[in-house]
């Protein structure tokens, strides 16, 4: 265990300079959406920033930056008024006690990008690196250390974010906990101790609230007779002093924000709760200290401490839920994460040891026995097993894999044992791409965001003057005591109003929908991504790895009348192995997939691939080479017409195949055909499912194929599909999709190869299905980790249930603010004789936060009807 | 009260104004893409 020589992670690759690239890092002290929004206008004028998105949900800034400094960023946000969240990590150096200068190794460890600062510790040979996550790349401390001339005693690791991320969530509600305990027991004691002061009072008649108490104070004046009988002066001092800490600690983080955020000439809900409770608080100190004021002109000195109280625990409340239930939102990634393995077993200097991930190294020769997980990615050096990748694909069967076969870090190894070559470690493995992409969806901010976004910046400010308005309408029109009914209908409509649940609505709704859809396999690439996947008309399906499995074989072999005797080649019994000898020697140099099945099917065989010269290929049709002195040309009828030669024994031949969905490919020796092999590409058996769900969704389902017309039409015919177009180069497969956007049609566009990529990336949403190429992935908006096709139909339905969700969470958010403001300014009054207090004002506010946030929790539960 | 009320709603509807105008203007100048 552990007794290992310490690996280091290899040097950088030297670029670092002026670089576009995406960073992620945490910000703190967010307290709504509008702090989200501030930070992000702030981030976006930085000069550098090509875009910036900052979400309130996860509480972390995605900036695509292509140029600015890591100090400039973080001057932005502390500019906006708030700080990138920090961490701090130790480096183990050795004999750092009789180094002559640690501070040389300080100095050189802070200039590093995205390091804050940098204290050594030579007593304990260690350094403590407190930096920003999401701009540290360690391989940077890792050369830092050693250009220092230094040398590190362990691998450097950055903690798990995903831990990181709990324990800020955990500090928080422990934070937001005690905050509350405060509030709730002042907001008590002092509801109980208002009981004798507002007894009698003809004015709370009007107050749904205080009829309610009705009852309770008789039982109370039972009770505790002695509060009756206490001095009412004595009795508001005592609860002026106990709201004070209330309003200076538990509420601090309000009026901080407020504050802040009135500096920035921007208004939230921190405006409405600070400017409401602070209105309430001023109208009671005075009433408290100077009752002649209100004496003096016929009114009774009304103090409304316990509203400040209340309204500020309640809404405390409603953030300690709504923290809750973000922590919740993330457990998906926390899920993803935990796939990974913790320890590897490597092979070194021909012991066997077991060392933490973090210290394996590409090159490394890794050990897997049955039932452990696979620590890295790699290729199999030796041994066969079955390993189970439904973490990857989500499909169950497990996949066989021997020497040359590529594994994948987090799956499963279930029969036997292998060994195999680390070629990924890290953040570069398939599992940390798949958290960083999800990671990103989750920070990303859907178009209908901005949208609310804006809503909620002209909204506050709208809010107070609605309830500067309705003060002076009581203040004038109202019924005696007019100063009184009026400041309760200001303080109220300023707290119903407070827009958090608007803030809350598209955020919680993408980070559920996109961490759902990571653990079904389906990773959406942002809320954008999310929000066009849900408003499609036509989907256009590549035939070959999409519809098909994309592992064509030689089916058929038809040779030409008298080949036999004119070919001279190979063995006299077997002119079929002939033909696909020839054919396979020019394949096995195309890259082409059809070529690679030629390729395969002669190996299977037992044959022999001779070596072919003088290779030309023409993309997408074929390919002719010299082999063993004779010209041999292999591809599409077109093309062999083409070369001049003459296909006319074959022509019923060719289209027969094709009838039967199997692609025909002719092979031509010194200009004379030879033979036609019939290939074929099962279809997927999920296909059809798949595309009668498309079609029932509503969706215009058109298939794309390279191949020739016939088989297209032959394949669309097997899985249901009426629309072909075929013999699309990659380009036609972007014009089809330039032409449908035209005629003013959303289009999804699902395809696998590197051939499909420019489609992908044209279409309005791309889905790459399968064990996709890099390259496809890439290109696409939504990747599919399995090969079936009807996940493209649980990402769409993932889609509608997520911006479903959206809608209805905006709906609620803004009709509870069209009916709570009129009632909060008292509009009822006149017809009902009912008033709101602030208190319940500030209940109902805290609900309609809880109500969204529980809303978009439901995706969790969210299962595609097919899969 | 008539004097009050006339002070009350004068201020009231300068309050209003001020609102409008101190949180909205830098949208709109936000918008017009000028420097804040």
């Amino acid at each position: 265990m552990g007794a290992v020589e310490p690996s280091v992670a290899p040097p950088p690759d030297g670029t670092g300079a002026a670089e576009r690239r995406r960073v992620v890092f945490p910000v703190v002290g967010m307290s709504c959406a509008a702090c989200a929004a501030r930070i992000q206008r702030q981030l976006t004028v930085t000069p550098g920033v090509r875009d910036a998105a900052v979400n309130f949900g996860t509480t972390k800034a995605t900036v695509d930056v292509d140029g600015a400094a890591a100090g400039d960023l973080i001057a932005a946000v502390r500019e906006a008024g708030y700080d990138v969240g920090s961490d701090t990590l130790t480096l183990a150096i050795a004999d750092l006690r009789s180094a002559p200068d640690p501070s040389r190794l300080e100095r050189a460890v802070a200039a590093v990008r995205g390091v804050l600062a940098a204290a050594a510790n030579p007593a304990a040979e260690a350094v403590r690196v407190t930096y920003v996550p999401g701009f540290l790349d360690t391989r940077d401390l890792v050369t830092a250390v050693t250009d220092a001339g230094f040398v590190l005693s362990a691998a450097v690791s950055e903690g798990d974010p995903v831990e990181r991320e709990r324990l800020v969530r955990e500090r928080e509600v422990r934070d937001l906990s005690w905050k509350l305990l405060l509030a709730g027991v002042v907001a008590l004691a002092a509801m109980v101790a208002s009981m004798p002061l507002m007894a009698g009072e003809a004015v709370r008649g009007a107050d749904l609230l205080a009829r309610l108490l009705m009852p309770l104070d008789a039982a109370l004046r039972g009770a505790l007779p002695w509060l009756y009988a206490a001095d009412p002066q004595s009795l508001k001092v005592g609860l002026f002093v106990a709201t004070l800490p209330v309003m200076l600690w538990s509420g601090r983080g309000f009026y901080l924000s407020a504050w802040r955020g009135f500096q920035h000439r921007s208004a939230d809900m921190n405006t409405l709760i600070g400017v409401g409770t602070a209105a309430a608080m001023l109208y009671s100190t005075a009433a408290t200290f100077a009752p002649g004021l209100f004496t003096g002109a016929g009114l009774p000195a009304d103090v409304y401490y316990e509203a400040v109280s209340s309204i500020i625990a309640l809404i405390l409340l409603g953030r300690l839920l709504e923290s809750r239930a973000r922590g919740r939102t993330t457990e998906a990634m926390r899920r993803l994460l935990g796939l990974a393995a913790r320890t590897a077993r490597v092979l070194r200097e021909g012991g066997e040891f077991e060392v933490p991930i973090a210290e394996v190294v590409v090159g490394d020769i890794v050990l897997v026995r049955p039932g452990e997980k696979i620590p890295v990615d790699g290729v199999v050096r030796g041994g066969r097993t079955a390993v189970d990748e439904s973490m990857l694909t989500g499909e169950a069967t497990p996949v066989v894999r021997g020497p040359g076969d590529e594994v994948v870090g987090a799956t499963v190894n279930t029969t036997g044992s292998i060994t195999f070559e680390a070629t990924r470690v890290g953040r570069d493995t398939a599992l940390a791409q798949i958290v960083r992409l999800v990671e990103e969806a989750q920070g990303s901010r859907a178009p209908v965001q901005r949208l609310a976004d804006r809503i909620a910046g002209v909204f506050v400010p709208v809010v107070m003057a609605v309830a500067i308005a309705a003060f002076v309408v009581w203040f004038d029109a109202g019924p005696s005591p007019a100063l009184i009914y009026a400041t309760v209908v200001l303080v109220s409509v300023l707290i119903i109003a407070c827009p958090c649940a608007m803030g809350l609505a598209t955020p919680t709704a993408i980070m559920v929908g996109t961490g759902r859809g990571a653990e079904r396999g389906v990773l959406v690439k942002g809320g954008g991504a999310l929000e066009a996947a849900a408003a499609l008309d036509v989907i256009v399906l590549d035939k070959t790895g999409t519809i098909t499995e994309g592992r064509p074989t030689v089916a058929e072999l038809i040779l030409s009348p008298g080949v036999a005797g004119q070919l001279d080649y190979g063995s006299p019994a077997d002119p079929e192995g002939a033909v696909l000898q020839l054919a396979a020697a020019v394949e096995n140099l195309s890259e082409h997939p059809l070529a690679a099945a030629v390729v395969r099917s002669a190996r299977e065989r037992g044959l022999e691939i001779p070596e072919a010269t003088g290779f030309r290929a023409m993309e997408g049709r074929g390919a002719s080479a010299k082999v063993a002195g004779r010209l041999v040309t292999v591809g599409s009828a077109t093309f062999l017409i083409e070369q001049g030669v003459d296909i006319g024994p074959f022509t019923d031949a060719v289209d027969n195949l094709a009838a039967r969905a199997r692609t025909p490919v002719l092979v031509a020796v010194d200009g004379a055909p030879a033979g036609l092999l019939g290939l074929a590409d099962p279809i997927k058996p999920s296909a059809v499912a798949a595309v009668r769900a498309l079609k029932a969704m509503g969706l215009q389902v058109l298939l794309v194929t390279g191949d020739i017309r016939k088989v297209g039409i032959a394949v669309a015919g097997e899985v249901g599909i009426d629309e072909v177009e075929s013999g699309m180069l990659p380009a036609g497969k972007v014009a089809i999709i330039r032409r449908l956007q035209a005629a003013g049609k959303r289009v999804a566009m699902v395809g696998d190869g590197i051939n499909d990529a420019p489609a992908l990336a044209a279409a309005d949403v791309g889905l790459a299905i399968g064990t996709g190429t890099d390259v496809a992935i890439e290109a696409a908006d939504v990747a599919l980790m399995s090969g079936d096709l009807r996940a493209a139909v649980s990402a769409l339905e993932l889609s509608r249930a997520t911006m479903r969700t959206i809608r209805q969470n905006l709906f609620w958010a803004f009709a509870y603010n069209v009916v709570g403001i009129p009632i909060a300014a008292g509009i009822l009054y006149p017809v009902a004789g009912v008033l709101l207090s602030p208190i319940f004002a500030s209940a109902a506010m805290a609900f309609s936060s809880v109500f969204v946030v529980t809303n978009s929790l439901r995706l969790r539960r969210f299962t595609p009807r097919l899969m | 009260m008539t004097a009050a009320r006339v002070l009350v709603t004068v201020a009231g509807v300068l309050a209003i104004a001020w609102v409008l105008w101190y949180f909205l203007a830098p949208l709109g100048a936000g918008r017009a893409g000028r420097p804040r």
